[in-house]
């Protein structure tokens, strides 16, 4: 995305913002609380209008199409909240990721050997599961929609901190099979270890960017986020 | 009393396809459609229409649930939009105004043209003996196609990949937008569902009695209180509600007089506020 803005009620929260992820490629955005993470997302999926700039993916301006375009097009968002159909099993909620298609065999192959537990738990409710298996068949959906770019928000939010590296360590092996990810982090340390490159994101703007080693031995990132004097 | 219960069983199957159609629209968005009983009378002046310039009862049925469904669907493409943009609040108050506005403009429109439009449907036939009660033959018709209806509803709904979008879409908007599911476009098609409904509820009640110009409000009336008493949103709560309610209703007027029948009606609907907010099925 190019020059991009957006906000709430003609309120820019985030602005100029240049972002690129190539194929294969894990990218964070990284940043405080309030950073403008999540606001960013949103008006790349569609959620938000884009207020300003362009959002391309492959070639296709999606700047101005609506989230459920955006989501055909390709780009597959979950959402801290995450947003599941709670009333509905874990399968269903699947097959819907797969909407209007059927499920792609090996994608949920795929999605089964990242998470076993979804498998496990096929005919549960969705709202009746643990913060980790919601985010786990979080993930499993937005995979289902068999992505070009998968964006995680904030993947670790309201998990325990032995879950949290669990969900991260989905992330790698998500990694490893060549998908394209985007995922905005609070947690900075975590981010960068899978991330081969990140941008810091502060009060709307990028405040830095980099690759993942780059920015791990920058003074200013160190002090700020890594915890390191 | 077994004929007052089969009685109430004929009402509450046609309370429960009423109540059907507004839970409908009412769970995906929110929107309280206070319209839906007007759609009903047009879809009832329709029907008369149709049948009286001479064309034979079964096309005046579909015509009036077309005339209905399309009367929804204009609805939706036309008013509802700025209502579905708001959230929250502002759209459950946006919606309530703009289609009450629908209700007196229909209701307006209905009332000048033909102020005293009535629509009777006839169903020959003697009556038939069902557990040794003597049962109408038009009681047999109107349940059996509202038992049909909802049949066709219920697995439409369960079992195709359709029905399962609009169900996501009841249950998170936004989850459904981001699996690629278009909130409007299922919109449309509840509204012409529901618009449907109102125009069959129509033809089957217009088989008992005669379904008159003036009734759209009441006809709303009943099916809020068959939505709020069966849990906003749910199909087989809406069901369960109005054969609950349609045994209510025979039973009160039987055994107290039929013009309380409405305010024990609303009392049950009021009483299920107090102990089950969430209706009988709601979520």
């Amino acid at each position: 995305m190019k020059g991009a803005a957006a906000g709430y009620l003609g309120q820019k929260v985030v602005e100029d913002i240049d972002l690129e992820v190539r194929t294969g490629e894990a990218v964070a955005i990284v940043g405080s609380n309030g950073a403008g993470k999540t606001t960013l997302f949103r008006a790349i999926v569609g959620l938000l209008p884009c207020m300003a700039g362009r959002v391309i993916l492959d070639g296709v301006d999606l700047t101005r199409r609506r989230a459920h375009r955006v989501a055909r097009a390709g780009v597959a968002y979950v959402p801290a909240e995450r947003h599941l159909f709670p009333a509905m099993t874990v399968k269903t909620n699947l097959m819907l990721g797969a909407y209007p298609h059927r499920p792609n065999r090996e994608t949920l192959e795929l999605v089964f050997d990242l998470f076993p537990r979804l498998k496990e738990r096929l005919g549960q409710q969705a709202g009746t599961m643990s913060g980790g298996e919601q985010q786990m068949l979080a993930v499993g959906r937005a995979l289902m929609t068999q992505p070009k770019l998968l964006m995680l928000d904030e993947p670790t939010t309201g998990l325990a901190p032995k879950v949290a590296k669990a969900a991260f360590e989905a992330v790698e092996r998500l990694k490893a099979t060549g998908m394209t990810l985007l995922i905005a982090e609070q947690q900075v340390p975590l981010a960068l270890s899978v991330a081969d490159r990140a941008y810091v994101l502060e009060n709307g703007r990028v405040r830095m960017e980099g690759t993942a080693e780059e920015l791990e031995h920058n003074p200013e990132v160190r002090r700020a986020y890594l915890g390191v004097a | 009393m077994k004929a007052v219960l089969l009685d109430g069983i004929v009402l509450g199957l046609g309370f429960g396809l009423l109540g059907v159609g507004l839970t409908l629209v009412y769970g995906l968005g929110g929107v309280l459609n206070l319209a839906y009983g007007e759609l009903a009378v047009l879809g009832a002046m329709v029907v008369s229409l149709v049948k009286d310039a001479g064309a034979p009862l079964a096309l005046a049925a579909v015509a009036g649930v077309a005339a209905a469904m399309a009367a929804a669907v204009l609805l939706d493409l036309t008013v509802m939009r700025p209502v579905y943009r708001q959230s929250g609040e502002h759209r459950v108050l946006l919606g309530l105004l703009v289609t009450l506005g629908v209700a007196f403009l229909i209701e307006g429109l209905l009332n000048w043209r033909d102020p005293l439009g009535a629509l009777t449907v006839d169903i020959g036939g003697g009556p038939i003996g069902i557990f040794g009660v003597p049962m109408p033959m038009s009681s047999i018709w109107a349940s059996a196609i509202t038992l049909g209806a909802g049949a066709i509803l219920v697995v439409f709904l369960g079992a195709t990949t359709f029905g399962r979008a609009i169900r996501s879409v009841m249950q998170d908007e936004v989850g459904a937008r981001l699996v690629g599911i278009s909130p409007s476009f299922t919109r449309t098609v509840i509204f012409a569902l529901s618009g449907a409904l109102a125009g069959l509820v129509a033809v089957t009640s217009a088989m008992s009695s005669p379904l008159t110009v003036t009734q759209g409000f009441d006809l709303t009336s009943f099916a809020l209180i068959v939505t709020v008493v069966g849990g906003l949103g749910s199909v087989t709560g809406a069901f369960l509600a109005g054969l609950l309610l349609g045994i209510v209703d025979t039973l009160s007027a039987y055994y107290v007089g039929q013009y309380i029948t409405s305010v024990v009606l609303l009392g049950a609907a009021g009483l299920t506020i107090l102990i089950r907010p969430r209706g009988l099925l709601g979520r």
